[in-house]
Formats: C-alpha cells, structure tokens, sequence
C-alpha cells in the first residue's frame, strides 16, 4: 500500500465526521449564489475547528476532542445512486493523475531497480470520495444526521415565518413516511436558525432586529447571524482574496458543473429547461410542494436516461473523462466567493465554531448522556432477568424475526428505536466525538448483542468499529483486533452480500494494518476483495496490494510486477487508460530484459495499445517496435497481428507530421556489415558461342585466397607498366567493396557506370514482410567542372535524377525469417562525391490469408501488385562499422574502429571501359592438347583504349602468338578446319633426317623482361577506339596435369588521357579448364661411344624417347599418333631417327606405349657463336607427310613458355657454398659436364570418336633433358606422399656436399675407345692345331704408359702395340686410363673401358 | 499431472518453460515469475546455517483459484516450478516430490552434456516433460 498523506490517526476521524443537515430558504440560497456557492459548500473550507474542544462524557469526565470537524450539506432525500457513485468515482480517479515533475523514489531490491512513485493520490481521493458518498444505513448512525440548520435570508418579506416554515419542512421530511431517505440520529434533531446578511445589499438594522426577534423565539444558543457579501461582485477583480474553495469543489466539480455554468442570473431558465438536465447538483431552484426547497435529490443522483456512461465499463468512457477535464477548464474560469471578504471568512469561521460549541457538542453531549441512561437502566433491568430469561424468551426476544429471517440472517432489521440499536447509536456518538474508549466497549457490547441474534449485518457493523476504535484508543491500548476486521468484511461480502461495505471495511483494514507494517496481510486483504463487479475498485486495490509487497521489509519485486499487470488490466477496463498505462510502465520496469520474453511482449503491445488510445503515439511507436525487434518467440499469426498494429500507429504517427524527415523503420533488420557495393555494369550472359569475361560480380563470394591471386596479378602488371617498381600510391582496383575489402579509401566510381548496392535484409519476423519503393537515400556534393571553387557546396538530397539516377525496386518480399539480398542500383550522371546514407522504402504486410510461400495460391491476387493492407514510409541508415584499430599502443587498449568509406564513392571522369569475349573458348582438354581460340576485345566506353596487357599465373597454358603469327588466319570462320599449327608439305625422303630451322625467344616474348606472366596483347594498332572490336586468336594449351584447372586472366589498360586518379583499368577472367591424360614422355639421353663422327667433332648422344597413352577414358581417344618430334636447344639438335625397325607406323592405343631412338649431335661452332645464346635450334624428325614448323607458333611460343616457368624451379635450390671454392667450382665444372640442355618436343594427333564424329586433336608434350643418363618425364611424375610420416625426433644431419667428384662423374668425363681390327690373320710358326691352346694373356709391347695433359674437347690418340702368341680370341679392353684434374692431386680410374669388352680375334692363316 | 514446468536459472531468467494449454501461455509465464517471489522468500528464509543440509523441495509456494504452484531449488540456485491443477488431488506431495526429483535428474543429465551451453534455453527437456505433463501420478 502506497504512502498516504494523512495517516491513520487523521484519517479516521476526518472519514467519520458528525453531519449536519442543511435547509436553506431560497432567498438564503441567492445570496450564497453569488459566490458560486450554495450555503453548504460556502461553509465548507472553514468546517474544521480550529482550536481544541472540550466535552463532557456520561461519568462527566472531561474529554478533550482535537481537530474536530463537521460536514454540512444540504439535505437530499434520495439515497444516492449506485450508477452515479460509480460514475463520480471514476471521475475521480481519472481526474488524479500523478504529477508531471514527479520524482519517483528508487527501489532496489535484488538485482532490480525500481522507480516507483510512492504516492498514489487517485487512490486517497477515490478513498476519500468513497467514504463521504456511503449512504447512510440503517444499522449504523456514523452518517446520519445529528443537527439541520435551517437558513434564511434577511431580505426575505417575513424571514421569522420562513424560519418556521423551514422547521416545519425538516420535520416533515424527518418524520413523515414520505421520505425515508435522510436519516436522523435521533428523533428531536437539533435545529439551528441561521439568518443570513448580504452587508452589501441588505439593511443592517433589519436584520439585526430580526436576529433579536430569533433569539427570543430560539434561544441565544439555537440562533446565528451571519453576514456575508461585504463586497460587490463588480469588484472583484482588484483584490487577490484567496480562495479557500477550489481545492474542495476541484473533485466534486461533476456535480456542479451545471450551475457553474448558468450561473446565478440564468435560475429562471434552469427551471425550464430542468428535465433535460442533470440535476446532479441538487441545487435547482424548483419550488415543490410550495416551499422553496433543493432537496428533490441526492447530490449524486443521476437521470438514467441522461447519461449513458452510468456503465462503468463502457465505451464512451473517454468522453466522460474528456468531459471533466473540460468541466475543470471551465472551472478555473470561475471565482468562488468572489463577494467575501476575509472578514466574512473569519464571520464563517467563526460561525461554524459557535455552531459546534454552543449548538452541537452541548447536543451530542446531552444525547450520549439520555443513552447512557437508557443502557443503563436496560441494564439494570436485564442484569438478573438477562441470563435467566435468555433462554426462555430467545424466541420473543427478537421481535421482528421470523422463520424467514433465520435464514437469511442478512435481512434481519431492528426498529429504528429498538433498544439494540440504542447502544450502536452511542458507540456511534462517542466515535464521532473521538472518544474512542467509550466507543469501543460500547461497540464490543453491541457486537455481542448483534451476534446473539444472529443479526450478521449490525454485528459485522460494530465489529468493524470496534476494530477500529480499539485501534484508535489513546494510551495503552488493546492488542489490534484483526480477527475482528477479517469477519466483518468475510459477514459484509458473504453473508449480506454488500460489497460496498465490505469495501468500506477493508480500506479501513488494509490502512490499519499497513500503519502496523503489516503488508503481507493488507495485500491479501486486498487482492481478496477483487473481484468483477467493479472494475476500478478491483484496479485500485490491486494497485495497492502491488505496493504493500513492494514496501514488505524483503521486497516481493515479481508480485509488485504481477499485481501491478492485473491492476493495469482492471484500469483499462474501467476505462481508465491514463493509470492503465502507468501500471503498465511500473511492471515494465521488472519484467524488461530478464527473458521472460512472452510477458514482455504482452506488456509492450499493451503500452503500445494504451499509448495509442491517449495518442501518445511516440511511445505507442516505440513499444510496438520492441515487440517487432526483438527475438519474438510468439506465434507467427501474433507477430503479424502485432506488425498490423505497429503500422497502423506508425501510419497514423507519420500522417501527423506529413513534412518531417522520415522515420526510421525496424523491420527488416539490415546487417549494414554485409552491405556490398559493386561498381560497373552486370555482367553479360553468355552470348551464343562468345562467353564473357567472368569479371567480378556480386554473385561471386569472396575468397581471400583468390583475391589474394588478383592483387598479386594486379601487381606484377603494374611493376612491369611502371618499369619493375610498384608506385607508392598504388592501390589494387577494387570492383566489388565488401567486408573483407580495404575500405579505408574512398572508392572511385566512373561516371556514367552503375554502382550497385546490395544491402542484406533479414526478416527476423515469422510473416511476411513487404518493402515497396525500395531505392537508395544518398547525398550528393557536384564537383564543378570548371574547377573552380565553388565555395558553396551544393548538397542535393534525392530526387534529383539529372545528377544519379536512382533505381526503384518496386516489390521486395521477405518471407518470415528469412535473409534476403536487394540490389540497388545508382547511375552517377555527375562527378562528384555520393554518399549512399541508407534505403528508404513503405514497410507493409500482406493481409489476411495471404501464404508465405507467396502468392500462388490465391487467385485473386495475381495481378502482380498485392493488395497492400497498410503500408508505412521510412528509411533505415546503412552504417558500417569499420574494422577495429590495432597497430598503434593506444589503439590496442581502447576500442577503436577505423572508417568504413564503401558506401563514399568519388565519381570520376570518364574512363575506358573493355569488354572481353571468348570465342570457341574449350571447357575440356587432354594434357598437352593445343586448341585454337579467338578473343574479342570490345572497347564499350566513350574513350579509346591502350596498353592492354593480360597477367596470368599459368603463362604456359595460353599464347596470342608471337610476331610470327601474322600469317595466321585472323578470323574464327576461316580456321575452321585448320590445324593449329603451320604445317608444311614435306616429301618422305627426308623422313629420318631432321629439318632444322631456328628461332630466337625475344620473337616469342620470352625473356625479355623478368615477368613471363605479363603479356601485351598485340591490338592491331596499340589503341582499341571507342566502340571498336578487335578479335585476336589465341592458342591454348592444355595443363600437363590432369583434372581441373581454374586459370586467371587479368586484362589491364589504361586510357589515353592520363588521368590523377584512376590510372589503369582491369578486367578479370577466370576459365575452367577440365584436362584428362593423354601421353606420358619420358626421355634419356646417353653419349654415344662412338668419337669421330661423321659429322665432326663434339661428340654425339642417342635420345631415347618412351611415348605412353595413358588415356583411360573409354570413349573419346582412339588413338594417338606421333607425327613429329622436335629437339630445341641451344648446342644439340636431333640428326636422325636410329629407330632399328623400319616401321613407321606411330600409332599409340590405349596403354600402349613407344620407343623412339634419335641421334643427336651438337651444333655447329661457328653457328653457336654467332648468334645470341638465346638463339635455339629447332630440328624437326617426322614421322608423317607433313612438317609442323616448331619454331613458328603456336609450337615455339609453348616451348618457351614450359621452359620458362621451368627454368625458373631449379634456380630455387642450388644453394651456393662459399668455402672450399676451389673444389667447389671443380665439382661444378665436371658437373657441368655432364650437363646437356637438349628440349624435346613431340608432337601429337589424337583420333578422337565424339557423337559419332571423329575428330583430330593436336598436341604437344615438351620434355626437358638436362643430364646425361638421368631420365626426364613430359610431367614429373606424382609421388605418393606417404600416407603419415614418423615423426623423427632427430636432427636430420646436413647432407654434406662431397668435396669430391664422385668417380661416376669424373670417369664420364673422358671417353677412351680402342681402334683395332676385328681379326688378324697372323701365319704362325706352330702350325699343330693342338698347340692351338686358349691363352688368357698376350703381352703390351713397346712404351705401356704415358702421361697426357688434355684439353678440353681434345682427342689424342695413342698407339699400343700387342704381341699375341697364339692364336685365339683375346680382350683388348685391359688398358687403364688414369686422370686427374690438372689442378689437383688425386688421381682416379676412369672405368669406362672395364664395362665393355674389345675382343680381337688373332687367327692362323 | 501438472500444467506446467519451467526451469528458471540462477538470475532469474527462464531456462525452459513450457505448458499444455499452449493458448494460456502468457497467464503460466506470469504465474512461474510471480511465484519466484515467494521461491526467494523461503530461501532466504532458510538461513545460511542450514544451507547445506536443507531440503531441496519448497512445498507448495502458492495455491490460486485454479492451480497449485510448487517449487524446488536445486543447490546452485537453480529453481524448478511447477504448476499443477487444483481439482487434481490425486497428487500428494510426495508425488510432486518425486517429480521434481526426475526433473532433477533430467536437468542433471542436461548439463552433463559437453553441448550444452549453460546459461542457455534448453531444448533436450521436452520428452522428459512432455511425460510429466501426461502422466496421471
């Protein structure tokens, strides 16, 4: 329970007040009029006494009563309506808000922290007003009349005749059966005269006299004079007079608001037009019955027909409300009293004082006494006959109780008179008078007497005040009686059904306990009483309940919540919206952010709901929009009900203000992070048999790896545009900015070039979302073309299509729960800077049946546009988020982020812009396997184009040609047939001999810068003009390793104008090439033993070259033939094939293999020396009728380019030693030795079977023979890696590198051979054959050794001579060639001549 | 039979809470928070002294016009309510005893999971509870 203004002790007692009657002439009631008053509420601020009051109780002890007060009001005859009781109380509470200012104190209670205002005012009003419109009742006196003073007026003709005329009336209504409504204390009431005085208007010695006239007819006690309206009304203006009524007719203002409104001139035309009003006020001037009299009704009587708000509950509650607040504005208009002065304040005051101490007290004093006597005497009687005579006489005893009444104990009545109640009705007085002790035992008496006669209502009744008065008892009092108060109210609902004493009683209670901080039992008391008959009531006492368990000594923070919900609900069904929705708010405060998401959202709509209604419609707005953003777990129909309602109050917030900037919607959610922005145009599907470069387009993902690719790419062209170095201010081109890409640079965008925004949207609703009209919000500063400085930036916001143009998505559907991509598109028409700030679009749903899986099901709706239930406008910001800072100190403690600028682009001038297509561009190829394309270059831009060069990693796998390719046919449609080679007839003459011709690399492109990768595109004249298409063919080759190969082109060029800020263009491409086996090569070379060719000196080696089809694809390849293989080299070249058949026959199937034997021999000195090293030799063997020129292209240019990226491997890993350099260099120079730089390449046909068609394909496989004997494969053969290697905990030692040659090497390094005859016929002197016996030796003659020094290539030939004895066959091969380095000491064998035996055969003639 | 079950964590904040009158979820999420009120008052109620040794099952936290709300705190303050419907009188507390001891168990097993992120709503709950909700004790 609340905090309350006034405690216990005050409360009670200002509740339960002595009333006076009030009965005033009509001549009385105009000049109270002129106050705006009637005489009742004239009297009303001054009514409570000032100073203490003394009175004597029954046993005339002195009692001392503080602060009393007395309610006057005038005397109705009705008792007061229910309808009407409600209706008033509404308007009370809704008339209670709490303050605007209010500073609410903070609860903590375990984690929460509550802001809780700790007053609830409407409650203490709706208490107060409660308490004063109890009706009077029968079993209780506290609110019946104890006095009547009857007013009149001294300008009346006969004011003493009007006074008895008044008396008479009183009496009337008091003890005629006419009326039964006001009740009276005690049957002789007492009557006071009042003779009102208008100073200002009236004759002073008139009245005077007529107040002797009274004093003598009533007593100086029984009489007053009271002068009023010392001053004009006119006058009213130029003196502040405070205004002691206003803050006492505020509430009550409903029941005045009539005659507020007519005023004191207009009575007359209130009489008229009395049956259609609300004579709410009970003040009309109608004179009934002949005597001036205002009681016809109670001041809260209402005309049913008049006022359908009677229903609490219904609708038009907000009317009501409305119009009491316009009744208060009125209200303020109006000065009450505006005639008195502050004397006749203090003539009031003083008044009510005499009043009390002359007519009232003397009266109650008199009245307690009679019925102390009577009790007593009662008692006296009783007290022997009482206990004997109880029994017997039960039945007689109570006289009005019959059989009936014994069953509904509830409708038993005593007499007014009855002697029971006799006591009540001194309790009663003692109470009011606040002598509570009295009051008490009197109280406790008459319970016991009610409970003996089963009268259940009198008895909860006295227990009530019995309960309190205990409480109330001054001094040592009784233990607080609570069991007292929990029957009565358990006798007031249950057993005699009236909950309005039962609410009386529990208010009481509830106030009790809470002043004894009992919370936990006042809530329970409380919530007890709820229930549906009265919706505010049941609010107002669960708002309480609420507060007792937030003020308990462990606050119970859940259950405030709770009931706090449930108050809030019985508000907003009582209509009362205002305190609905701060009940709401409080409970907010607990249940936000703690996961109890379904409550949460409850009471999010419900805010939004009751905000709406007060069209608070900010708040409506923003309760709404947490429902929607935050992570719903509510039923997908809930959601799309809560989208509704959040729309339509957003429709509504937004048509208030038409012109204001455009609110920021929730829904979708856009993860700005994941915003792409692509510039250029899409990308061109594939056209026919051209195919596009694939470029870069928002359909890519990204892949850090492959632009990682693209920026090396992008590098390695621009090092080589830029002569080897890369400028400081380069930057790699970025077409597609995302998450991943550096945006810290503002991106250049051309103009005239789209720029496409894609922004993810996700729907975390599970409806369907619709977004129309979506389109980029953006920002615009022109930059002048003229360069001038424009010192007043122009900032164009939308709609300004001449500047960028704006693409407009018409229709984005987002089913529930899903993430959707939009793309947006810009056409910068100006150079300048864009700032893209964000998307606007209408937000809205698709009503009613609508599926979400779209609209195919509905018939009716599939004219493209859906029926739109609500749509609303707004935008949502893009911001992103840059990546955090981390390199300097202070970036790495605090958390810092960089800039994100993609969505900033600068646009620029114009630039070129090229398109490339592939033309009979292959996806599948065997290994090796030469295929002829074409490729268009299309310059689509207004500027002409240059410098076009294309960078790739795989350099081998693609040649243009090199300058030898002019005589190739230039378009698609004249090669269709052609090989890809240039061929040249040859006759079969020259079948085993080799054609030589030679050809340099610079021709090819090769080696002449560091950069194989980078290749200029030869355009027929270096400039690509605006529009203008050039087609160039271009010769692939298929990778030597088989399966998928992703090779990536890069195009670069470069305008003709030079331009500061975008220097170069490019153009990605990426092919999929698919290769599968073809021919495995593999080729060794040895020396010939043979010195002394034919063709001179040098020496000469055999190539054996092993051909295997290791084609395993089933269908496809037939088979495979040789038709040529081609040496290149710089020294050898092949001479002849030394094939040992004759059999020309090439042919490979699958897994068959061959073996080609060549000779080769070196070149020619002179030749070799002439020309440039990089000049090769080229020499062709064929195999069929027609010369494949290998060294024109495309054959050379993929010569070059294997042997380009192949050299560039070994290179790697031949560490240089720096010690033992002598022996070092000794072991390379007989290294070197052995070294042969022959190439071999052979070229192929493949008999391809495809759809029934065979075809020819060409190819080549190049293999790379560098050392003698060691045999060199077409593609190094895959190694197996070991499926898991040990692990060696060992250091591998370091593979020392032999300072010695190893004998294999040296004993190569010269050759020996022995020329001797076959046979020598030798006559021998022994001619017995016997002695032809085998000898093993013969004998060396002559000089046996000798010691050479040969130079290099040298050939000396020694002589030997042999004696043989006998005949036989005798091996020559003894002789041992020792040598040494000449700079060296140690001397080796050469071995060659031991492996091969020289038999001679000596025979007799 | 009880009409609902909610597993509410340390701070307060559902871990599992599901009921079978799906259309009167809102009422048994009001319900279950309210009664942790009174969950907080035992508890602290108990005393620190007799933390260690004190019993697990809180009885009945609070009766309504229709339903029973009993509760159990398991020893790291993980509470268990369960809401069960007044007419049901077969229930005992000893009934509702041992089925919080099986939803112990079950609560147990989840967090033995390694999957499982404490802290977070659980999800393998359902057969264990939907058995509870059915079966007549």
């Amino acid at each position: 329970m609340a905090q309350c203004v006034q405690s216990v002790q005050e409360l009670i007692p200002d509740s339960f007040v002595p009333c006076v009657a009030a009965l005033c002439s009509d001549e009385a009631e105009r000049l109270t009029r002129l106050n705006h008053l009637s005489f009742a509420e004239l009297l009303k601020p001054f009514s409570r006494l000032t100073s203490e009051v003394h009175m004597r109780d029954p046993n005339n002890q002195l009692h001392v009563i503080k602060n009393l007060k007395i309610a006057v009001s005038n005397i109705v005859t009705q008792p007061p309506q229910p309808g009407a009781i409600r209706k008033l109380l509404n308007d009370v509470v809704s008339g209670s808000q709490p303050a605007e200012g209010l500073v609410a104190n903070v609860i903590t209670a375990g984690d929460y922290d509550l802001n809780i205002s700790a007053t609830t005012p409407w409650f203490e009003s709706y208490r107060e007003t409660f308490l004063q419109s109890m009706p009077a009742l029968d079993h209780e006196f506290l609110n019946h009349y104890l006095a009547c003073m009857l007013v009149a007026s001294s300008s009346e003709a006969e004011p003493v005749e009007q006074f008895s005329k008044l008396s008479q009336e009183q009496h009337r209504i008091q003890h005629n059966s006419d009326y039964s409504y006001p009740k009276w204390f005690i049957p002789n009431t007492l009557k006071y005269y009042v003779l009102l005085h208008d100073v200002s208007a009236g004759d002073e010695q008139r009245a005077e006299s007529i107040y002797e006239e009274m004093k003598q007819k009533y007593g100086t006690q029984g009489c007053y004079l009271l002068k009023i309206n010392s001053r004009t009304s006119n006058r009213a203006s130029d003196e502040q007079i405070p205004d002691p009524w206003s803050q006492y007719l505020q509430k009550n203002s409903i029941q005045n608001q009539e005659s507020y409104e007519d005023g004191p001139c207009t009575i007359t035309s209130n009489k008229n037009s009395d049956n259609n009003l609300l004579s709410l006020d009970g003040l009309d001037n109608e004179v009934k019955d002949g005597l001036p009299n205002n009681f016809r009704a109670h001041p809260l009587q209402l005309e049913q027909s008049s006022d359908p708000s009677n229903s609490i509950d219904g609708p038009d509650h907000l009317r009501s409300a409305s119009s009491l607040h316009e009744t208060k504005k009125g209200n303020t208009g109006i000065i009450h009293g505006a005639c008195l002065t502050l004397t006749d304040h203090d003539r009031i005051r003083q008044f009510i004082q005499e009043f009390t101490f002359r007519g009232l007290l003397p009266h109650i004093e008199k009245t307690i006494r009679q019925l102390n006597d009577q009790l007593i005497s009662r008692k006296g009687l009783s007290r022997s006959l009482f206990s004997a005579t109880k029994k017997w006489f039960s039945g007689s005893k109570v006289p009005e109780k019959s059989i009936n009444d014994l069953k509904n104990t509830s409708g038993l009545l005593y007499p007014p008179e009855a002697p029971e109640l006799q006591i009540r009705k001194m309790a009663d007085l003692c109470f009011l008078v606040q002598h509570y002790d009295l009051a008490y035992s009197c109280y406790h008496t008459a319970k016991k007497d009610f409970l003996n006669d089963q009268a259940m209502l009198y008895a909860a009744g006295a227990l009530e005040m019995a309960a309190v008065s205990a409480f109330l008892q001054p001094g040592a009092p009784r233990p607080y009686p609570a069991h007292y108060m929990d029957t009565a109210i358990q006798t007031y609902r249950d057993i005699c059904k009236n909950m309005v004493l039962a609410e009386r009683c529990v208010l009481l209670s509830a106030e009790l306990l809470k002043s004894q901080s009992k919370y936990s039992e006042a809530a329970a008391l409380l919530i007890r009483l709820t229930s549906e008959d009265s919706d505010l009531r049941s609010a107002l006492l669960l708002e309480q309940a609420a507060h007792c368990f937030i003020n308990m000594k462990s606050p119970m923070v859940r259950k405030y919540a709770f009931h706090m919900i449930l108050a809030g609900h019985r508000f907003s069904k009582a209509g009362q919206k205002k305190h609905a929705l701060r009940c709401y708010c409080q409970a907010m405060q607990v249940y936000k952010g703690k996961g109890w998401s379904l409550a949460e959202d409850h009471i999010n709509f419900t805010i939004g709901r009751q905000s709406y209604t007060l069209r608070q419609l900010d708040n409506a707005v923003s309760a709404f929009r947490h429902i929607l953003i935050n992570e719903s777990k509510q039923s997908a129909a809930q959601q799309g009900a809560f989208l509704r309602e959040y729309l339509y109050v957003y429709k509504n917030v937004s048509q208030l203000s038409p012109d204001g900037p455009l609110p920021q919607l929730p829904l979708p959610y856009i993860n700005s992070s994941a915003t792409r922005v692509f510039f250029g145009h899409d990308r061109r599907p594939a056209d026919g048999e051209k195919q596009a470069a694939t470029h870069v387009s928002l359909d890519q993902e990204y892949d850090s790896e492959s632009s990682q690719q693209w920026r090396e790419l992008e590098e390695q062209v621009v090092s080589v545009v830029n002569k080897g170095v890369i400028p400081s201010n380069f930057h790699p081109t970025q077409y597609c900015l995302n998450s991943y890409s550096d945006n810290s640079r503002f991106p250049l965008a051309v103009v005239e070039e789209p720029i496409t925004v894609e922004v993810a949207f996700r729907n975390p609703l599970k409806v369907l979302l619709l977004l129309t009209d979506l389109s980029l919000l953006w920002k615009f500063h022109p930059k002048d073309f003229s360069g001038k400085d424009n010192e007043e930036v122009k900032q164009l916001v939308t709609s300004e299509p001449e500047m960028i143009g704006a693409e407009v998505i018409s229709e984005f559907l987002i089913n529930g729960e899903e993430s959707k991509v939009a793309r947006l598109k810009l056409f910068p028409h100006h150079i300048g800077e864009l700032h893209i700030l964000g998307v606007v679009y209408n937000l809205g749903t698709i009503q009613g049946s609508m599926t979400v899986d779209g609209i195919g099901a509905l018939p009716g709706c599939h004219t493209g546009k859906y029926s739109l239930s609500m749509s609303v406008r707004g935008k949502q910001d893009l911001e992103i988020q840059g990546p955090r800072l981390n390199n300097t100190k202070e970036e790495k403690t605090s958390v810092k982020y960089g800039p994100d600028r993609r969505l900033d682009p600068i646009i620029t001038e114009e630039m070129p812009l090229l398109e490339v297509f592939f033309i009979h561009f292959p996806t599948g190829l065997l290994c090796g396997e030469i295929r002829k394309a074409y490729v268009e270059f299309v310059n689509v831009s207004k500027c002409p184009l240059t410098g076009l060069k294309v960078v790739s990693k795989r350099p081998e796998f693609f040649t243009f040609g090199g300058n030898t390719a002019v005589l190739t046919p230039l378009s698609p449609s004249a090669s269709e047939n052609c090989s890809a080679y240039k061929t040249v007839v040859t006759d079969a003459t020259s079948v085993c001999t080799a054609l030589i011709s030679s050809a340099s690399s610079v021709d090819f492109g090769i080696g002449t810068g560091s950069q194989p990768e980078v290749i200029p595109v030869p355009l027929p004249d270096t400039v690509l003009l605006p529009g203008a298409s050039v087609q160039l063919p271009m010769w692939l080759r298929g990778p030597d390793e088989e399966g998928v190969h992703e090779i990536n082109f890069l195009f670069y060029y470069e305008s003709v104008k030079k331009q500061p800020k975008i220097r170069h263009r490019i153009l990605r491409h990426t092919a999929i090439i698919c290769t599968s086996r073809s021919l495995n090569v593999r080729a060794t070379v040895c020396r010939s033993n043979s010195l002394e060719n034919e063709e001179g000196r040098g020496g000469n080696m055999l190539v054996f070259v092993d051909v295997e089809n290791t084609n395993t694809s089933e269908a496809g390849v037939k088979e495979f033939h040789i038709v040529q293989v081609s040496s290149s080299s710089k020294h050898w070249k092949l001479q002849k094939s030394v094939n040992l058949s004759e059999n020309k026959d090439t042919k490979l199937a699958s897994r068959e293999k061959g073996k080609f034997c060549f000779k080769a021999i070196r070149c020619e000195k002179e030749e070799a020396a002439t020309q440039s090293s990089e000049k090769y030799t080229f020499a062709d063997i064929i195999f069929g009728n027609e010369q494949i020129i290998s060294s024109a292209s495309p054959c050379a240019d993929f010569f070059y380019r294997s042997l380009s990226s192949e050299l560039k491997k070994p290179q790697a890993h031949l560490p240089v030693h720096t010690e033992k350099q002598s022996t070092e260099d000794a072991v390379r120079l007989i290294q070197k030795c052995s070294e042969v730089d022959l190439n071999i390449v052979i070229l192929w046909k493949a008999y391809v079977v495809e759809d029934s068609k065979q075809l020819i394909l060409e190819g080549q496989h190049h293999v790379i023979l560098r050392t003698i004997g060691k045999e060199a494969f077409s593609y190094p053969q895959k190694q197996e890696p070991p499926e898991m290697e040990l692990l060696k905990f060992f250091r591998p030692e370091n593979i020392t590198v032999s300072s010695r040659p190893s004998v294999e090497q040296l004993s190569s390094l010269i050759k020996t051979s022995l020329h001797y005859p076959e046979s020598f016929n030798h006559p021998f002197h022994q001619k017995s054959p016997e002695a032809l016996e085998i000898h093993g030796s013969f004998t060396w003659l002559g000089q046996t050794q000798y010691k050479l020094q040969l130079k290099s290539q040298e050939i000396h030939s020694l002589q030997l001579k042999a004696c043989f004895v006998h005949t036989g066959v005798y091996n020559l091969g003894t002789p041992r060639v020792f040598a040494k380095l000449s700079d060296q000491v140690t001397v080796f064998e050469t071995s060659q001549q031991n492996s091969m035996p020289a038999l001679i055969i000596i025979s007799n003639v | 039979m009880a009409v609902c079950i909610a597993v509410i964590a340390k701070e307060n904040y559902p871990l599992y809470i599901r009921s079978t009158p799906t259309e009167n979820e809102l009422k048994f999420h009001y319900m279950v928070h309210t009664s942790l009120d009174v969950v907080d008052e035992k508890i602290s109620a108990m005393g620190k002294a007799l933390v260690d040794q004190r019993e697990l099952y809180l009885g009945l936290l609070y009766p309504t016009e229709d339903y029973k709300v009993y509760g159990y705190v398991t020893n790291s303050k993980v509470k268990f309510v369960m809401v069960v419907d007044s007419s049901n009188t077969a229930l005992r507390d000893n009934e509702i005893r041992s089925m919080f001891r099986k939803l112990h168990n079950s609560y147990t097993d989840v967090m033995c999971n390694p999957f499982y992120n404490p802290g977070d709503r659980i999800q393998a709950f359902d057969n264990m509870v939907t058995s509870m909700m059915i079966q007549v004790c």
